[in-house]
C-alpha cells in the first residue's frame, strides 16, 4: 500500500487504514481467544467464523484505497479509513453477536464497497444528480409506497417495512434519506439565486416532505419520519439562514410528540419508558435498562469481545449495537467511537466549506446532516438520553439498506471533497453553519458524559441490581460456594464444568431453609442471604474480586460456608415432623448453634425448572420458612415462664411485658437469614412470635437464664485462612437469674430421661397452633440442648410425641 | 492464563484504536497549520498607488493589505488633501482573486476611467481612480507580497 512515489493524502489514508485493521485484526483475535477465557481452560472450541468477514473487509478496503488513489486523487483522506475503521468494527461486532447476521452484512458490505468505488467514477460536478432529481425523488417515494402493498418483514413478524424476495430484502425508506437530501439540495441551490419569496420557495419541498412523512406514518416508522423532518429542517436552516424554521420544526417536533403521546400507544411506551424506565423494568422498559446494564457492564475498559453479555439486550445487532460495543470495549471504546463518527461529520462539512457550487456545499452538509441527525437519536436512545427511536447506527448496525446508503452518502461526499484547487463557492451566510457545528459539538460532548455516567458512576449500583441476568450468566462459569452441614456434609452442591456448571439440591427437605438460586426465579433462603459468600464477592480479597472482574468480567470462585445444622439429627427430625405442616428447631442452648430447623411442607429445589412458577401461589406455601419466618401465637406455651411470679397474687401486664421482653419476643433474633419481624413492645393478648423466638426463650431454662445469640452459619471457608469463624450477630443476656430458672426447669423434668418438657396448645382464636418446649435439666453433663416443635393445628401429642423422640435421639450419642 | 492474554489483547486493541485518533487528530493538526501558514501566505498581486493633482504626482505608495481606504481623513491608507474629497472616499479591497474598488457614498462621487463608479468594479493595472479631483494611479506589476486574508 506504501510506495515512495505516494501524494501525502494516499499515504496518510493508507497508513490509517493499516492501523483500522490492525485494531480489526486484534479485535477478532480476541474473539478467537474469548471461549478460553470465559471457560478458564484452554480446551474450548474457538470462534474462528468472523475471520471471513474480517478477511473480506481487509480486501475490500484494499481496493477501494486503490481506487479512490486513482479516481479520486484530490479526496480527503481521512474520510475512507474513519468509514473502513467504523463498518469493521460493526461487522465483527455483528458476528460475535450472531455469525448469520455477520454473514449477511459482510455480503451488504461487499456490495457497499462495490458500490463506493462504482460511485468514484461519477463526474465530480454530481451535476446528474442534480438535473435527475425529481425522478430519484419519485422512485424513491414509489418504492417506500410499494411498501404499503407488497411490504414484507424478513424476520417473518412485525412491521412490514421491507421490499424484496429470495431473501434479498430492502428498506426504501433508508434510500429514501439519501435521495431527500439530494432532492433538497439541487433543488434549493437552483432556486436561491433567484428571489422567490420564502413560501412560495419552499411549497415544492413541503409537499414532497409532507408525502414522505405520510407514507412513514402509514408504515408506523415513527423513528424514520422523525429523522426526515429533522434533516429536512438542517438543509432548510442552512440553505437560507431562516431561524424561523428552527422554531418552526421545534414546535412541529413537540406538537407531534403531544399528539403521539395521547393517541399513539407505541409513543406513550416510548417516552415513558424514557422518562421513568425503573418503574417497568421487564416490561416496556425492558430494552432500555438491559442496555444501560449492558453499558454498566462494560465499564472503563470493557468486557473484551466475545465476553460481555451484549445478546441480553434485544435487537442487540441494529438498535442497540452501540450498547453491545460500549460492554465488550468500554468507555474507552465507545469514546473513541463518537470520536471517529464525529471526525468523519467533521470532515464532511470541511468538504462541504470548500465545495465549488451551491449544489455541493448544500448536498455534503445534508449529508453530514443524514450521519449525525440518526448518529446522535440512536445513540441517544441507547443512553437514555432521548426516547428511542428505532434507527439504525450509520455505518455500524446490521441492516443492508442502511450499510448501502451509508456507502452512497460517503461516495458522495469523498467526490465532493475532492477538489484540486481551493476555490470555494461564495457562503453569504455563514452563521448556520457555525450553528449547526456548535450544536454537534454540544451533543457529541453531552453524548460522552451521559456515557462515562452509565459506564463508570451508576455502573456499580447498576450491577447489583437482582434483574442483572449476567449474575445468573456468570454462576454457569464460576463454581458457586457449596452449603455444608457441621460435619462438612454436602446439603446443597455444585456440579458440572466451566459452562455447565448447576446447583444441586442433596437434601431437599432442607429446601425452606437453605432455599435456591435460579436464573429465573432468584434466589431464596441462605442461598439468597449468604449469596455473597457464596459468590466469591464477600470472604475474597479484595484484589481477587477486582482481578477477577478485569480478567473474566466475573466474580472469583465461590467460598463453601458450614452451617451448625446437623444432617443426621435433620433427617430424623424431618421423618418425625413428617407430613405435619409446621417446623422443628434443636438448638445449642449453650452456643446457639442450630442442630436442626425444619419447616414443613417442603419442595424440591432442583425441579424448579417444572415447578417453580407454580410454587409461590402453592395454598400451602412451602416457600415460607416456618422456623423463622412463621409467626404465631404463643398461647400456653409460655406458662412455664409465668412461674417465675406468684401466681396466686396475680401478674399484671406490666410483669407480663417485662417478662416477655427479657425473653426476647418482642425484638427479631439475628441471624443470617430472612426473619419475621416481631411484634411490638407491648403486645400480649394479639403476641405472636416465631418458633426461633419460641426456642430463645425455651433456651434460658436450659441454659441458666441466659438468653443465647442463635447460630446457623458456623465458618467460611475463604482460600487464604482457612476455614473463618462466622460469629453470633447478636449479644447473650441474662433474661433472668440461674437459680430461678434452674428451678422452673427442675419443675418441667420427666421421668427416667434428663430433660424437661412442656407442651401446649394455643386455642387462640381461629389460629391454632400446638407447641412443644424441651431441653436438657441444668444439672445435664453433656451439651444443653432445648428443642421447639410447633404444628399448625391443633393436636399436641403429635408435638409431644415428635418433641420427646428428637430429645432423646439428640441426648443419646 | 488466557485471562491475561486476553486482556493485554484487549489494551492493545484499545492502543490501537486511540493510535488511529491521535494520528489522524495530529495530521489534520498539521493541515490546519499549514493552511493557517499558507493563509498568512496568500499571494496576490501587490498594489501600487500614485496620487496625482494635475499631473503632479503627490505620493507613490506600494500596499501590502487586502483593504485600502482613500480619503481625506489623515487616518486612511491614502490621505488626500483636497476639499473635494470625502473624508472616507473610496476603498479598495482583495476577494475573489481580484482587486476591487467601491464607492462609500461620497459627496463628490467617484470615478473609474472617467466614469462615475456605481457599483464595486474590478481593477486592472493602469486604473484611474478619480475622487473629487484627485487622481490615483493603479498599477499592479505581478509582484507578490504577502498579507493576511480573510477566507474559509
Amino acid at each position: 500500500m506504501l510506495d515512495g512515489s505516494a501524494s501525502p493524502i494516499d499515504q496518510r489514508q493508507s497508513r490509517l487504514l493499516i492501523v483500522a485493521a490492525v485494531f480489526l485484526f486484534l479485535y477478532s483475535a480476541i474473539l478467537t481467544l474469548s471461549p478460553a477465557v470465559r471457560e478458564r481452560t484452554w480446551n474450548v472450541s474457538y470462534h474462528w467464523s468472523h475471520w471471513i468477514g474480517f478477511a473480506i473487509w481487509a480486501a475490500l478496503f484494499f481496493l477501494a484505497d486503490r481506487f479512490t488513489r486513482k479516481q479520486l486523487p484530490n479526496r480527503d483522506p481521512f474520510l475512507l479509513p474513519l468509514s473502513a475503521l467504523l463498518s469493521g468494527w460493526g461487522m465483527l461486532t455483528i458476528w460475535r453477536l450472531d455469525s448469520a447476521f455477520g454473514i449477511r452484512q459482510t455480503i451488504w458490505l461487499t456490495i457497499s464497497a462495490i458500490i463506493l468505488i462504482a460511485i468514484s467514477y461519477l463526474p465530480s460536478d454530481l451535476s446528474i444528480l442534480r438535473r435527475y432529481k425529481y425522478i430519484l425523488l419519485t422512485s424513491g417515494l414509489l418504492l417506500t409506497a410499494l411498501t404499503i402493498l407488497l411490504g414484507t418483514n424478513p424476520e417473518g413478524f412485525g412491521a412490514h417495512r421491507w421490499l424484496g424476495c429470495c431473501s434479498v430484502y430492502i428498506q426504501p425508506s433508508e434510500p429514501l434519506k439519501l435521495l431527500l437530501v439530494i432532492y433538497l439540495s439541487a433543488y434549493l441551490s437552483d432556486r436561491l439565486t433567484i428571489r422567490l419569496r420564502f413560501f412560495p420557495l419552499l411549497l415544492p419541498t413541503l409537499f414532497v416532505i409532507g408525502l414522505a412523512i405520510l407514507l412513514l406514518l402509514a408504515q408506523r416508522d415513527l423513528g424514520t419520519a422523525s429523522v426526515f423532518i429533522l434533516i429536512y429542517t438542517v438543509i432548510l436552516y442552512l440553505a437560507t439562514g431562516k431561524r424561523r424554521v428552527l422554531l418552526a420544526t421545534v414546535v412541529i417536533l413537540a406538537l407531534a410528540g403531544l399528539i403521539g403521546y395521547f393517541f399513539i400507544d407505541v409513543v406513550r411506551e416510548r417516552i415513558f419508558a424514557w422518562l421513568n424506565p425503573w418503574a417497568d423494568p421487564s416490561g416496556h422498559s425492558y430494552q432500555i435498562v438491559q442496555s444501560l446494564l449492558a453499558i454498566a457492564n462494560g465499564g472503563m475498559i470493557g468486557r473484551g469481545p466475545g465476553l460481555g453479555s451484549p445478546t441480553l439486550v434485544p435487537v442487540a445487532q441494529s438498535d442497540f449495537i452501540f450498547t453491545a460495543i460500549a460492554e465488550e470495549t468500554g468507555l474507552l471504546g465507545t469514546t473513541a467511537l463518537i470520536i471517529v463518527i464525529s471526525l468523519i461529520l467533521a470532515r464532511g462539512l470541511r468538504a462541504a466549506f470548500r465545495a465549488p457550487d451551491q449544489f455541493r456545499r448544500i448536498l455534503a452538509a445534508g449529508l453530514c446532516a443524514y450521519l449525525g441527525i440518526q448518529t446522535l437519536l440512536i445513540i441517544g436512545g441507547n443512553l437514555r438520553l432521548l426516547p428511542l427511536t428505532g434507527v439504525t447506527l450509520p455505518f455500524v448496525s446490521y441492516g443492508g439498506s442502511s450499510l448501502l446508503t451509508t456507502f452512497v452518502a460517503l461516495g458522495l461526499l469523498l467526490i465532493i471533497s475532492n477538489q484540486a484547487e481551493n476555490k470555494p463557492a461564495v457562503l453569504t451566510t455563514p452563521r448556520p453553519y457555525y450553528f449547526v457545528i456548535g450544536l454537534l459539538g454540544f451533543s457529541v460532548v453531552t453524548t460522552l458524559i451521559a456515557n462515562s455516567w452509565w459506564a463508570v458512576l451508576r455502573g456499580p449500583d447498576l450491577l447489583s441490581r437482582t434483574d442483572n441476568p449476567r449474575l445468573a450468566i456468570s454462576d454457569r462459569y464460576v463454581p458457586r460456594g457449596n452449603i455444608l452441614d457441621r460435619n462438612n456434609e454436602p446439603i446443597d452442591m455444585t456440579e458440572g464444568q466451566s459452562g455447565t456448571y448447576h446447583r444441586v439440591y442433596l437434601y431437599p427437605n432442607l429446601s425452606p431453609i437453605t432455599g435456591y438460586t435460579h436464573p429465573t426465579y432468584g434466589q431464596a433462603g441462605l442461598e439468597a442471604s449468604l449469596d455473597n459468600y457464596l459468590r466469591g464477592l464477600q470472604g475474597n480479597p479484595e484484589s481477587l474480586i477486582w482481578w477477577d472482574h478485569l480478567l473474566y468480567g466475573t466474580p472469583p470462585p465461590g467460598l463453601d460456608v458450614r452451617l451448625s445444622l446437623d444432617l443426621e439429627l435433620q433427617k430424623q427430625a424431618d421423618q418425625l415432623l413428617g407430613n405435619n405442616k409446621g417446623a422443628a428447631i434443636l438448638m445449642n442452648a449453650q452456643t446457639g448453634e442450630i442442630l436442626v430447623m425444619a419447616s414443613q411442607p417442603t419442595y424440591d429445589p432442583n425441579q424448579l425448572d417444572e415447578i417453580g412458577a407454580s410454587l409461590a401461589q402453592d395454598p400451602n406455601t412451602p416457600l415460607i420458612n416456618r422456623a423463622v419466618q412463621g409467626t404465631y401465637p404463643p398461647g400456653s406455651a409460655v406458662a412455664p415462664f409465668l412461674n417465675i411470679f406468684n401466681l396466686a397474687s396475680g401478674i399484671n401486664d406490666k410483669q407480663k411485658i417485662n417478662l416477655f421482653d427479657s425473653l426476647g419476643f418482642y425484638t427479631s433474633p439475628q441471624i443470617r437469614m430472612p426473619v419475621a419481624g416481631a411484634a411490638q413492645r407491648g403486645e400480649i393478648n394479639q403476641l405472636r412470635v416465631s418458633p426461633l423466638q419460641m426456642s430463645i426463650a425455651a433456651g434460658t431454662l436450659s441454659n441458666h437464664g441466659f438468653r443465647i445469640a442463635p447460630r446457623i452459619v458456623l465458618a467460611v471457608s475463604t482460600p487464604q485462612q482457612g476455614w473463618i469463624i462466622l460469629p453470633a450477630l447478636d449479644q447473650s443476656t441474662e433474661a433472668f437469674n440461674a437459680a430461678i430458672a434452674d428451678h422452673l426447669a427442675d419443675q418441667l423434668a420427666i421421668q427416667n430421661q434428663p430433660f424437661w418438657e412442656w407442651t401446649s396448645s394455643g386455642n387462640y382464636r381461629t389460629d391454632s397452633s400446638s407447641w412443644y418446649l424441651g431441653g436438657t435439666l441444668p444439672n445435664w453433663k453433656g451439651t444443653p440442648l432445648v428443642a421447639v416443635i410447633l404444628l399448625e393445628g391443633n393436636s399436641p401429642a403429635s408435638a409431644e410425641g415428635i418433641g420427646t423422640q428428637l430429645l432423646k435421639s439428640a441426648v443419646t450419642p | 492464563m488466557s485471562g491475561f492474554i486476553v486482556l493485554a489483547l484487549r489494551l492493545l486493541m484499545a492502543a490501537a484504536v486511540y493510535i488511529f485518533l491521535g494520528w489522524a487528530l495530529w495530521t489534520i493538526w498539521l493541515d490546519l497549520r499549514q493552511e493557517a501558514q499558507g493563509a498568512l501566505a496568500h499571494r496576490f498581486p501587490a498594489i501600487r498607488l500614485e496620487v496625482r493633482t494635475r499631473n503632479r504626482i503627490l505620493a507613490s505608495r506600494t500596499f501590502s493589505k487586502s483593504e485600502i481606504i482613500l480619503g481625506r481623513n489623515p487616518e486612511c491608507d491614502i490621505s488626500i488633501n483636497d476639499e473635494s474629497t470625502s473624508a472616507q472616499h473610496a476603498r479598495l479591497s482583495y476577494h475573489h482573486n481580484q482587486w476591487w474598488v467601491e464607492d462609500l457614498s461620497s459627496t463628490n462621487g467617484t470615478k473609474l476611467n472617467k466614469e462615475k463608479l456605481t457599483v464595486p468594479t474590478v481593477l486592472t493595472s493602469d486604473d484611474e481612480i478619480q475622487c473629487g479631483k484627485t487622481k490615483v494611479i493603479v498599477s499592479m506589476n505581478g509582484d507578490v507580497s504577502s498579507s493576511p486574508t480573510q477566507r474559509l
